[in-house]
């Protein structure tokens, strides 16, 4: 921090850790951050500092700013009214102030006990990924269309990008446990994709994904299994119907979709009138996936699917906004009250 | 894709069925139809169509799906096969790349062009496509009925020598609406010796169709999808022809789609063929053999599909069998048109959807097995130190891993094509993003943030990308920051008084750990916290924590941020008992936080 700027800290710090009074308390307030303030007048000299200097000045600024405002609410002071009477203790009464899980977490971990007891490991991928694996191993080569439905954000375009799918995360433990098979893993992870950051689109998304490799795997076992998921998360009552689906790294490939529970079916804005709701993908994993990872497919089989979580759980929250899942205007209410 | 159901049904004369069931068969089949809606007396639906399906960007080939899923016939519209008279001469085109695929083309003479008829301007309006002229609306109506573009010169303006190259002259194109591209050296294009006539996916201005046109050379192509695909991509051009001629398009439907488009011209606009049938089709495809196992869709399934209805099934989407035995592998031939069908899988895949996703029951999941684990320790220490935070009472936050400004310039990642132009390095530290949410909550008014993050933190070194776990803390309270890193044996330096970040990568894992299942609250703040204090006088003392529940109950869950006793007095003349309660309202203003205070605590 620039140093002048450190000096008015430090000095500030002591002035706010001698405070007594809700009087003084107010007065400092307001000689920090009335109108005319010492931080309106810091500022409002933003404009004399050297070009170069300007960016690092407003960000410790900045930082003053938000250490002296934080210092000042959380400064405990006596109130100034006269007292008649005798104070019977200076203990602050409330309920412990509990720590919070974020909503993705939670719902993270409520699948991965499901899966847990159904004998899979839970897995995890670099995020910067190469081309291989986000893509050509999931058997969508290069100028393939399928690669439209994906904006991708690159590192190093053609061969470096952050990866777009938790797929990529299957191509990896593919890759890596061939000799370990049969095997079963589930993955939560972050995804990015080139989106425009607003109310209902993110450039980050959070998937959960499940892998299993296995001799004679089914699409009842996959269906099943999809549906104690959604059973989990959604409830007992949820309705879910299957049906056929396309993504390159999977043959057959299946669509989850659940019956809207906003309208029960009807038909609303929120389900586009189809009554319905698309969950997420999944299929039998494509021999060329197999083949790709030294797998034999006339040997083994499997199946993976996935489902975004940000929609569900926003739902669940109440969040309209899908920015407040990534900082800003996530909160939690210090207990459970 | 938008379908009218009239239309449909000249494809399906025998389609009898509801259109809400329509809508859902579709969908069950693979054709997400989102929704449809009757328009002046036509029913419309529309639907996603599946990348690997490009003959279904087209009535006949969805058409097609739909005769097997309801096992009625498929009629093919009439169209008298082209025949040109004799003596008509043979039309001057040169293809010279090798980028076509197959291309028909015919001229048409001594035209009468007008505007549309009404059931063609309808059907267009329905597509979402303006009426422009009868003979450009045929093409286009051939395009959506067979899913394959399609294009008309008017040769008083291009001459008869079209060329088919990839463009090495011409450096700008006017399309059809008008709009001017800046063409390169890798276009592939329709040109005559001296004028840029067309993309392989847009007509051009310089040629184009109009009510005068009496002449028209009609041509129906398809190109090496790739070259459209990037060609498309590069002048930033989308249509619904480059829609489909990106994907993998059947050249033997070409005849069809021409003889239908070539009658209809002639029958709404008079005229004759005056050139011999131009056929450019070097490398005629062959259709996959594939090896098929008919008991395979029962084992993939994992339920019982007849071998029989398997066989019909694959008959009557056109495939051609060797049948010998029904339990020894047939070899199959897929139809010409059905290009996403490659391996045995495919196969599988089309029994299985014709058979119904709905007969597999869902109640049947994996049961459990035991294998051996394979999560990464460090997994189980991240899951590990969050439930040590939010036991010492920290709240757990996300953050954007994209940031304005390195912390080292030297090692810092930049992305080629972020999402905007300020925020396009890869984040190196957790506390820029832990600052940024210190500051939104402090706008909000929080009370005593404490708060973390663990994820992933990403640096360069040489050519290698380096990724690496890391936790950041933050607690207003320094001191109990410095205690509960003793608690969690975390060692390192307190970073602008209250904020802490470790590199966790190298910390003691364990080798197992069961992480807790928690439900806890989360709010989306929309405006300050308000506090307000209230004053309450008691005859007895009360247990504290008791009269907090017995407010909180009454305040209700749904605004109350925090409730809290601060003082409390013993009146020395009267022997009652002064609480002060400082109560913390959310998402309310200033007057309805004032009015659920005043009301809960009976101060009004």
């Amino acid at each position: 921090m620039n140093q002048n700027l450190e000096a008015i800290k430090n000095q500030y710090i002591d002035k706010i850790a001698a405070l007594k009074t809700d009087k003084e308390l107010e007065s400092l307030r307001i000689e920090l951050f009335g109108r005319n303030g010492l931080i309106n007048n810091l500022f409002s000299k933003i404009k004399d500092i050297a070009p170069q200097e300007k960016k690092q000045y407003g960000a410790d600024l900045n930082q003053l700013k938000t250490k002296l405002e934080t210092s000042l609410l959380s400064k405990n002071v006596q109130k100034s009214e006269k007292l008649t009477s005798e104070k019977l203790t200076s203990t602050i009464f409330g309920l412990p102030k509990i720590g919070h899980l974020h909503p993705i977490t939670q719902t993270e971990r409520q699948l991965n006990e499901v899966f847990r007891k159904l004998g899979f490991s839970v897995y995890n991928s670099p995020e910067i990924v190469a081309d291989e694996f986000n893509f050509t191993r999931l058997n969508v080569p290069k100028d393939h269309p399928a690669r439209d439905m994906q904006d991708s954000i690159y590192i190093k375009e053609p061969d470096y990008l952050l990866r777009t799918q938790t797929s990529a995360i299957e191509s990896y433990l593919l890759f890596q446990k061939n000799k370990d098979l049969p095997l079963r893993a589930a993955f939560p992870g972050s995804v990015f994709r080139n989106e425009k950051v607003n109310r209902s689109n993110h450039f980050v998304f959070h998937q959960y994904q499940a892998v299993v490799v296995d001799k004679n795997v089914t699409i009842k076992d996959l269906i099943g299994t999809m549906d104690l998921m959604f059973k989990t998360l959604y409830g007992q009552e949820v309705v879910v119907r299957y049906r056929s689906k396309y993504y390159p790294e999977v043959a057959p490939g299946v669509g989850p979709d659940m019956q809207c529970f906003n309208c029960h079916g009807v038909g609303c804005p929120l389900c586009k009138y189809a009554g319905w709701i698309e969950m997420g993908g999944s299929g039998m994993i494509h021999p060329k996936v197999l083949e790709m990872a030294s797998i034999d497919p006339n040997i083994w089989s499997g199946f993976a699917f996935g489902m975004g979580l940000d929609r569900w759980t926003m739902a669940q929250k109440n969040i309209k906004d899908i920015r407040t899942l990534m900082g800003g205007n996530l909160a939690y209410r210090p207990n459970e009250l | 894709m938008k379908i009218i159901l009239s239309e449909l049904k000249k494809f399906l004369p025998e389609l009898k069925v509801e259109s809400t069931k329509l809508r859902d068969d579709l969908t069950m089949i693979g054709h997400f139809t989102n929704f449809f809606e009757e328009i002046e007396n036509e029913t419309v639906f529309d639907l996603d169509i599946k990348v690997n399906r490009g003959d279904c960007l087209g009535y006949y080939g969805l058409a097609r799906d739909l005769s097997v899923f309801y096992n009625i016939d498929l009629k093919l519209p009439f169209s008298r096969e082209v025949r040109p008279q004799d003596g008509v001469g043979f039309l001057p085109i040169e293809i010279k790349t090798d980028k076509v695929t197959r291309v028909m083309a015919i001229k048409l003479s001594g035209l009468k062009n007008s505007k549309s008829p009404k059931w063609l301007q309808d059907f267009l309006k329905y597509h979402g496509s303006k009426s422009i002229n009868t003979i450009v609306d045929l093409t286009n109506y051939i395009m959506f009925l067979y899913g394959i573009p399609n294009h008309a010169f008017d040769t008083a303006k291009s001459t008869d020598n079209l060329i088919w190259e990839i463009n090495s002259k011409f450096k700008e194109f006017t399309s059809l609406d008008g709009s001017k591209l800046t063409l390169n050296n890798e276009i592939l294009m329709i040109n005559n010796p001296n004028k840029a006539l067309s993309l392989s996916f847009w007509g051009g201005e310089s040629c184009s169709i109009d009510l005068t046109t009496t002449e028209t050379i009609i041509e129906l192509a398809i190109y090496d999808r790739t070259t459209v695909r990037q060609n498309s991509r590069q002048l930033k051009s989308v249509t619904e022809a480059s829609v489909r001629l990106e994907k993998d398009l059947d050249p033997e439907l070409i005849p069809q789609a021409f003889n239908h488009l070539i009658n209809l011209i002639l029958e709404n606009c008079d005229g004759q063929i005056t050139s011999q049938l131009f056929d450019h089709y070097p490398n005629k495809i062959t259709p996959p053999q594939i090896e098929f196992d008919p008991q395979k869709p029962s084992l993939v399934s994992g339920i019982e599909i007849p071998v029989n209805f398997s066989i019909d099934c694959l008959t009557r989407l056109g495939c051609q069998s060797d049948i010998q035995h029904l339990t020894s592998d047939i070899l199959i031939t897929p139809p010409s048109i059905r290009k996403d069908i490659s391996i045995e899988a495919d196969l599988i895949e089309e029994v299985i959807r014709f058979w119904g996703y709905y007969k597999i029951p869902t109640n049947e999941p994996l049961d459990f097995k035991n294998l051996p684990d394979i999560t990464p320790p460090e997994i189980y220490l991240i899951e590990s130190l969050k439930d040590q935070l939010i036991d010492l009472g920290y709240d757990e936050i996300l953050s954007w891993p994209l940031v304005t400004t390195p912390t080292n310039q030297k090692t810092v990642i930049t992305t080629e094509n972020s999402i905007n132009s300020e925020a396009i390095y890869l984040r190196q530290s957790l506390i820029p993003s832990l600052t940024q949410q210190l500051d939104q909550y402090t706008r909000f008014k929080l009370p005593e943030p404490q708060f973390f993050e663990i994820g992933k933190v990403f640096s360069k070194e040489g050519n290698k990308y380096i990724e690496k776990n890391s936790l950041a803390l933050y607690n207003v309270d320094q001191n109990k920051l410095i205690s509960d890193l003793q608690q969690l044996k975390l060692e390192g330096k307190i970073i602008n008084d209250n904020f802490f970040e470790i590199i966790i990568d190298n910390l003691p894992k364990p080798k197992k750990y069961i992480p807790q299942l928690i439900k806890n609250n989360a709010v989306e703040l929309n405006s300050q916290i308000i506090t307000l204090d209230a004053n309450l006088t008691l005859d007895t003392k009360e247990d504290s924590i008791k009269l907090i529940e017995k407010y909180s109950k009454i305040i209700g869950s749904e605004f109350l941020w925090k409730l809290i006793i601060t003082d409390i007095y013993q009146d020395s003349k009267n022997s009652q008992y002064k609480y002060t309660f400082q109560a913390s309202y959310f998402n309310l203003d200033d007057k309805k936080a004032k009015n659920l205070h005043l009301k809960s605590f009976n101060l009004l």
